[in-house]
């Protein structure tokens, strides 16, 4: 019975697509009932593998219409659910079910609600689908499918100009990520023929040649279109400024975790190149340029949704990274990582609907002040700030403390010293982002009241409903990391790298071992000892001693600023600005000291980010250049 | 559709055309479906959905708008999924898994089913096609609509 | 000969990604994306292709009692060429009805001008 859980689980969201197409006009309560009855239901059985695959260790595969293989040779379409897999769709079913629930009352205003569920159910079919499936040409539809689906709702606000921008370069921008993935499967089945990923692994079996060195690098580069890293990021940006925030959320919770599953999937287990340090060396620079090109476009924004998804992209540097160390550690910190940014800018993105729902925008030289009106999506909003910024004891600490981990020892073990910059990076690049979550704390919740804001209320409890639950689950996987770690970090690791299992339970036992496959080697993921809680007291001390001495010492209060002769407050080191007391600098200009001091460096970024797709293409076209490029060199 | 000067309506050689291609190409689309066992539900479906443009070719956007409703082949193609769908779900209520075939060569319709079900999914897959390659058409051709309303618009202010 | 085709193939899909790349009329940029899937089908019915093959349709009996040819295409890649037109057409469809849509908004198809979204 147990497997047929996965296929249930796909198809019945896209039975319940159809089924809110033809029965959503009835009532709106038949339309939403459809809908979360079927999330939930999927939901519930994809919670129900927990046990049997991430604690039993089991592996289902499943082949549609009983087509099983054929003396060797797989002919019929493939379910396999390894651990790795379960992950990845344990994040898709809770993101969706958050923001089924949240759609429902963020969507009170918008005309043709049923449209929207129709598309949500295919996006979430299409994506639980990319991770429980086992072959490729499948893994392909369903990038389409979720490729289609995104650019619909990126759409669906189709009232407001720069949606329609945005879907039009969602759409340019993906199918050519698309079509590359497409050239990349007809050459790996011109090499195979076959389409079974576990079968490709076998024959495969870790050695390249001229084809199969092309066929890698057009997929990478293809996953990699989905997944954001930054050649590919920019319509990322455009999108998820313009969607639904619902929508939004979906975006970064899933859709790009999809891309990083398929990175994951191919390079370690199809293609199995992780034991290359070229390889290793490709991904950790992706991963660390994404990272810094990201926090610091997010420093320059000006509006709420697009800060939160330049960070959205940072934060996925930090995976890619941490995945192409190729080692046990570094699995689990880039997939605990991938898991924490599911929750936490989740959150974020919530919260940042709720602030459009209560004043009408997100700009955030226009907000301010929403503390007051606002408490529990304040809190759920600081739960989520701290977790980015790496606080303990929030789940952010855990991952990013995981992730410097594996780069440091990875940088010591092999001596490189790109690895030692990656680590660098990533510290910096979290101090940024703490930076980047100030201004927007400053700006949104904390500092002066817009009088336009004066009516903001709290959002309705349906709302508030995904964002505590979310909030919460930041907190507890940040407390019980070693939880997490035992029951799914380290299973789905084990599965990334114990490839011959994966082949022997698709293909019949043996299978692996008569085509000659072995595991990767790598040593067990070993972590020194370290405590949220010690981490916590630490900064409340800090903490406290910092502000017993500016609350003892008067002269960084206030009025004293005035004070003292030739002294000019503009140029001051800490406290510099305005002279006049209510002087009103715009919130999302907190940190322009920086922007001045980096002026250069924006001037070049924003003008590579210009909003023309053809630029944007020939970027897309240069990164797929660059990865084949290196991929020739360096695996011939 | 652009008229040359002096034209105000189609050819009648257009709209005999359409008239007499129309039946002929429906019947045809439907024997291509009914083909399916060996997978002409696809093509068969494309050939039907073909009939719309015919009626545009022949008689103009607002005539097919009138004559076929988009949101009657909306639900139909919803239905025909959640046939197709349904049908896969038939394997897995017989014990084997999703799009198993079942129920073949026991002779109930007189072989109509005798192919099981996957040659009903294959009418499932034809009838989709159908309803929502028209649909799509439709639609395709709504969007040109409105630029046509706009040229007429514009005819009239010059002639005023 | 089959290297033609996979010439071609290749010739497509780069001609594809030059006119998205440089052209800046949307439309152009939605017949580039055409162009590029019309390459990658060229390439995958290339790949399935065996100079002198049947058509793959035979009963089983037949093929086990020998009576057909055992010698014929790979149905295979006609199967995924048929999916990937059908979604190649769907791309077409969309992006041509967003580009109708953005017009309507910006009074303008050229991709210098639709860049509210940018920095």
């Amino acid at each position: 019975m147990i497997q047929h859980f996965p296929v249930m689980a796909v198809m019945l969201l896209f039975l319940g697509a159809f089924l809110v197409a033809i029965f959503g006009r009835i009532s709106p309560v038949i339309r939403d009932g459809i809908a979360i009855l079927i999330a939930t239901i999927s939901l519930v059985l994809i919670y129900a593998l927990i046990k049997p695959v991430m604690i039993d260790g089991q592996i289902i595969s499943y082949w549609m219409g009983n087509w099983e293989p054929v003396e060797g040779y797989a002919i019929g379409i493939g379910y396999e659910v390894d651990a790795l897999g379960l992950f990845f769709a344990l994040l898709v079913v809770t993101t969706f079910w958050l923001s089924g629930i949240y759609s429902l009352g963020y969507l009170k205003k918008d005309a043709n609600k049923m449209h929207y569920y129709t598309l949500y159910l295919m996006l979430s079919a299409s994506v639980l689908g990319l991770v429980l499936t086992g072959d490729l040409f499948n893994m392909f539809i369903m990038i389409e499918i979720m490729t289609f689906a995104s650019v619909a709702l990126t759409a669906f606000r189709n009232k407001q100009a720069i949606a329609l921008e945005a879907a039009f370069k969602y759409l340019v921008l993906g199918s050519i990520g698309s079509s590359m993935t497409l050239a990349g499967v007809a050459l790996m089945y011109r090499v195979c023929h076959t389409l079974n990923m576990a079968q490709i692994s076998s024959i495969i079996g870790g050695e390249f040649n001229l084809t199969t060195i092309m066929a890698f690098g057009l997929i990478v580069a293809g996953l990699g279109v989905k997944s954001y890293i930054v050649p590919f990021h920019t319509p990322a940006a455009d999108a998820y400024t313009a969607a639904p925030t619902s929508i939004s959320m979906i975006f970064s919770g899933m859709v790009n975790k999809a891309g990083v599953y398929g990175i994951i999937r191919m390079v370690y287990v199809v293609f199995r190149a992780m034991d290359r340090s070229s390889i290793q060396i490709l991904l950790v620079v992706f991963g660390a340029v994404t990272m810094f090109i990201g926090v610091t476009m997010a420093l320059a924004q000006h509006d709420f949704k697009r800060l939160l998804a330049f960070h959205s992209i940072s934060q996925i540097g930090y995976v890619i990274t941490a995945i192409g160390l190729g080692t046990a550690l570094g699995l689990n910190a880039g997939l605990f990582h991938a898991m924490n940014h599911t929750l936490f800018k989740g959150l974020l993105f919530l919260t940042a609907g709720a602030v459009l729902t209560a004043t009408g925008t997100t700009n955030l030289d226009k907000l301010g002040g929403l503390s007051k009106r606002m408490p529990v999506t304040t809190v759920c909003f600081l739960v989520g700030a701290f977790s980015i910024s790496g606080l303990p004891p929030f789940n952010g600490f855990a991952s990013k403390w995981m992730v410097y981990q594996a780069i440091y020892t990875k940088a010591v073990e092999s001596g490189n010293i790109l690895f030692a910059i990656a680590t660098i990076t990533a510290l910096i690049v979290s101090v940024m982002t703490l930076a980047s979550f100030i201004k927007v704390t400053q700006a949104v919740f904390f500092g002066q009241e817009n009088p336009e804001n004066a009516n903001a209320k709290e959002v309705p409890v349906i709302m508030q409903i995904p964002m505590v639950i979310m909030a919460v689950l930041c907190v507890l996987t940040g407390l019980f990391y070693n939880v997490v770690e035992k029951f799914l970090l380290a299973p789905a690791a084990g599965a990334a790298l114990g490839v011959s299992n994966y082949i022997d339970k698709m293909m019949g036992a043996g299978y692996a071992k008569a085509a000659g496959i072995t595991d990767i080697e790598a040593a067990p993921a070993a972590f020194s000892f370290w405590n949220p809680l010690v981490w916590l007291l630490l900064f409340v001390v800090v903490f406290l001693g910092v502000y017993i001495v500016m609350a003892t010492s008067k002269s960084t209060r206030g009025r004293m600023l005035e004070g003292g002769e030739g002294y000019d407050p503009k140029y001051a080191t800490f406290f510099s600005g305005e002279q006049e007391e209510f002087s009103q600098v715009g919130g999302s200009d907190l940190f322009w000291g920086f922007k001045t001091d980096w002026k250069g460096y924006y001037k070049v970024l924003q003008g590579l980010h210009s909003g023309i797709v053809t630029d944007y293409a020939s970027y897309i076209v240069m990164g797929a250049a660059i990865i084949i490029l290196v991929m020739f060199i360096c695996l011939r | 559709m652009k008229f040359k000067d002096g034209i105000k309506e189609k050819n009648i050689i257009i709209k005999c055309g359409s008239d007499v291609f129309l039946p002929f190409s429906l019947i045809f689309a439907l024997y291509v479906i009914l083909t399916a066992p060996v997978g002409g539900g696809f093509q068969g479906g494309v050939l039907g959905a073909a009939a719309v443009l015919l009626i545009y070719l022949g008689y103009g956007y607002d005539v097919t708008r009138n004559s076929i409703n988009p949101e009657i082949l909306r639900i139909n193609e919803a239905c025909a999924t959640t046939i197709y769908a349904l049908l896969g779900f038939a394997g897995l209520v017989f014990g084997a898994n999703f799009c198993r075939n079942v129920f073949y060569a026991n002779g109930w319709l007189t072989g109509f089913v005798h192919d099981g079900t996957i040659g009903l999914m294959d009418y499932a897959v034809g009838y989709n096609v159908m309803t929502g390659v028209g649909f799509l058409l439709i639609l395709m051709l709504g969007f040109l609509a409105p630029v046509e309303e706009a040229k007429k618009a514009k005819k009239k202010e010059d002639e005023k | 000969m089959i290297i033609v085709n996979y010439i071609a193939s290749v010739f497509l899909i780069v001609l594809g990604l030059y006119t998205v790349c440089t052209k800046k009329n949307l439309i152009k940029i939605v017949l580039g994306l055409g162009i590029t899937d019309y390459g990658i089908n060229l390439l995958i019915v290339s790949i399935g292709f065996n100079p002198g093959g049947t058509a793959p349709v035979y009963y089983l009996a037949d093929l086990l009692n020998g009576v057909a040819p055992n010698f014929f295409v790979d149905p295979v890649p006609q199967a995924l060429t048929l999916t990937s037109i059908v979604i190649g057409a769907c791309v077409d469809a969309m992006a041509l009805a967003l580009v109708i849509m953005i017009n309507r908004k910006y009074k303008s198809v050229d991709a210098d001008e639709i860049r509210r979204l940018n920095g």
